[in-house]
């Protein structure tokens, strides 16, 4: 059982859907060129593959800039979706993001969160931000995604093309 | 017992780096090393490819000052197809000027990233202040409005690129010869007018000048301070005009010593015969320096002190940026400048210098023309080739060699952090030795005033993955048997 895509389902609803709109904003993080960093790109490569939230900004970039949180303050709706190697991660997980300062800007990294208060500081905006992270295990200079990676890709396009059939179907998933 | 103090990794630079600290029984520097222990190899995969991927793939070394090894590498491939400055060929007006463009609004970019975001938050807060309030977070809580016009500025340079070089980020507009696209009306009316969600040129002036000022006004406060901060000696080089001024894209490379007279001048292309690198087994970064000189005394330093240092003046059409020059160098009395912690004033100097630059290309009819590209005549093709721009943190060299097929046989990349390597672990003894001189206690400001000696030179060591997860700056303090005694983490 994947506890951590259990505990996601538990307090959260993600229902690809409702990022369909030009007001939203699906971000995805990393560098191709890094193995399993690849991560937040394939997932923005599934959604176009899919033809999901076609109206929706679909962006790939390397990292967060501090310049993310002008852009998002133009939007109502963000996911942001990225690797991740935190050991407690089993395979994905979805969070809201409330935002926070929390000092953790260098020139190669800022966390979601602070982006998101940056926005609301600098901005007067405070968007609903989503953020998916996929468990990543390689980070080598190579192309492509480990076949772990893979699994846990799929089981987080697995848990949005389910919501996506709940919402066209009616079913209430609240 | 003698100790050993560790820094690793060494945060708010690009890349990591670690520093070690040797003192002795009485605590006293013995001997301070920045070390750069990640290992790349561009020159190695690249060979094989086609010559005309290089410019491509090797622009992906760094996710920051892309611009420069994509148009280092451009240089070196118009060398290759026999249309280079090699050849005696000079480029077309319209792609010249685009390239140029290109490279000022990178060092705008560049430099506004590594100013606003990583050396401001110390000038106003100070290099004693906690980590949570020295950073460009703790600007963000501090002074919102300033952040807001740094985002803006940040913004008006990727826009800029991207208009000029296809993508926000690795463009591919230079080709073999010239560039691929021109700049049309709409895009330079953008960018000069600005429109909603984008500020003006005229704007992107004003916020370099603010910038300016905080430096202005920090100076002022921290005079003894900011003047005797790694004061360390190194000559100067970088690319020159004519005049002997400093020319960002293209140029002869000018050295010159503590009077500003000229130690060597040479062309790019014969930099080999005038350089050598000296290796030291525990960094991969390897020491370049004048042959004619020796390690010791021929090291340079590169970027934006050596920059000011160098150069004479700057043209009148920029004269914003001369006037702030002629204060800097007035300050020295006409003597080049050492003071590590004043980069930051050069830094500050030339965002002001690429913003006015920029608005004078913006207003150049050459760069909505339409001859884009010099198509090489028969048996041009001469396989070698040599480029050299004035990236954001200095002077950066791309050599290549191809076979008949055209793939790639050699490649050789002397990047600015490279040519830095002497003068930035001079940097980081002489603030230990100021520093931690008696005192082998690990302490926030002290591990700070390290890192802020490397950062004035904004090195790129090299950049990382950036999967979500942690990035902490362990500091070590071992004995002379390595055996840990200490150990400080943040």
């Amino acid at each position: 059982m994947n506890l951590s895509a259990d505990k996601a389902f538990s307090h959260i609803t993600a229902i690809l859907a409702d990022y369909n709109n030009a007001d939203s904003l699906i971000y995805g993080i990393g560098n191709i060129g890094r193995q399993d960093d690849g991560l937040g790109w394939a997932f923005i490569d599934w959604l176009e593959q899919e033809s999901i939230c076609p109206k929706a900004e679909l962006m790939r970039h390397y990292q967060l800039h501090l310049e993310d949180a002008d852009m998002i303050s133009y939007k109502k709706k963000v996911l942001f979706v990225d690797a991740s190697k935190v050991p407690t991660l089993d395979t994905f997980q979805l969070e809201n993001v409330k935002p926070k300062m929390d000092f953790s800007f260098t020139s190669h990294a800022i966390s979601v969160e602070a982006i998101l208060a940056t926005c609301q500081t600098c901005f007067d905006n405070t968007p609903d931000v989503q953020f998916l992270t996929i468990k990543g295990y390689e980070w080598e200079l190579q192309q492509g995604l480990t076949n772990k990676a893979k699994l846990n890709l799929n089981q987080a396009t697995a848990y949005f093309k389910t919501n996506i059939n709940y919402k066209l179907s009616g079913v209430n998933h609240e | 017992m003698s100790k050993k103090l560790v820094i690793d990794p060494v945060t708010r630079i690009e890349g990591h780096g670690k520093v070690t600290i040797q003192l002795d029984d009485n605590n006293q520097v013995v001997d301070a090393k920045l070390h750069v222990v990640e290992f790349r190899g561009f020159e190695k995969f690249i060979q094989g490819h086609p010559y005309w991927e290089a410019p491509m793939l090797l622009q992906r070394i760094c996710g920051i000052c892309f611009v420069s090894h994509h148009l280092c590498g451009a240089k070196a491939l118009d060398d290759m197809v026999g249309v280079g400055y090699s050849t005696g060929t000079k480029m077309l007006p319209t792609p010249e000027k685009m390239r140029r463009l290109g490279h000022y609004a990178q060092q705008l970019q560049s430099h506004v990233t590594a100013y606003f975001y990583l050396i401001v938050p110390e000038m106003l807060f100070g290099m004693d202040a906690p980590p949570e309030q020295r950073n460009v977070l703790g600007l963000v809580e501090a002074d919102p409005d300033l952040v807001k016009r740094v985002v803006a500025l940040r913004k008006w340079g990727q826009e800029t690129i991207k208009a000029v070089l296809g993508k926000r980020m690795h463009g591919i507009s230079s080709v073999p010869g010239g560039v691929n696209q021109n700049l049309s009306i709409e895009a330079r009316d953008r960018l000069l007018n600005g429109e909603d969600g984008l500020i003006s040129i005229d704007e992107v002036i004003e916020f370099a000048q603010d910038g300016l000022n905080l430096f202005y006004d920090f100076h002022e406060k921290n005079r003894e301070q900011v003047d005797t901060f790694a004061d360390v000696p190194a000559l100067n080089m970088c690319l020159v005009d004519d005049d002997g001024n400093v020319d960002y894209y293209h140029g002869k490379m000018r050295i010159v010593d503590k009077n500003k007279e000229i130690v060597t001048e040479l062309n790019y292309h014969d930099y080999l015969d005038h350089f050598s690198e000296a290796t030291e087994e525990w960094s991969y970064m390897k020491f370049p320096f004048l042959k004619d000189l020796g390690r010791e005394k021929g090291s340079v330093r590169v970027g934006p002190l050596a920059r000011v240092n160098v150069t004479k003046t700057y043209a009148d059409d920029t004269p914003l940026a001369k006037a702030a020059l002629e204060r800097f160098h007035d300050y020295t009395k006409g003597k080049a400048n050492d003071m590590t912690l004043h980069t930051n004033w050069a830094r500050a100097i030339e965002i002001l210098h690429s913003a006015e630059q920029i608005k004078v290309l913006l207003s150049d009819p050459d760069l909505q023309k339409d001859q884009l590209v010099i198509t090489p005549p028969e048996g041009a093709w001469t396989g070698e080739g040599v480029g050299v721009v004035e990236a954001p943190r200095g002077t950066l060299l791309h050599h290549y060699r191809a076979n008949e097929e055209g793939n790639i046989t050699f490649a050789n990349l002397v990047v600015a952090t490279t040519q830095n390597n002497t003068v930035m672990n001079r940097s980081v003894r002489s603030v230990a030795e100021d520093y931690l001189g008696g005192n082998a206690e690990i302490t926030e400001g002290m591990m700070n005033a390290i890192e802020v000696s490397i950062r004035a030179y904004d090195p790129c060591l090299s950049c990382a993955t950036h999967a979500a997860g942690q990035m902490p700056l362990i500091v070590s303090v071992l004995d002379s048997k390595g055996e840990l005694v200490n150990e400080f983490v943040r």
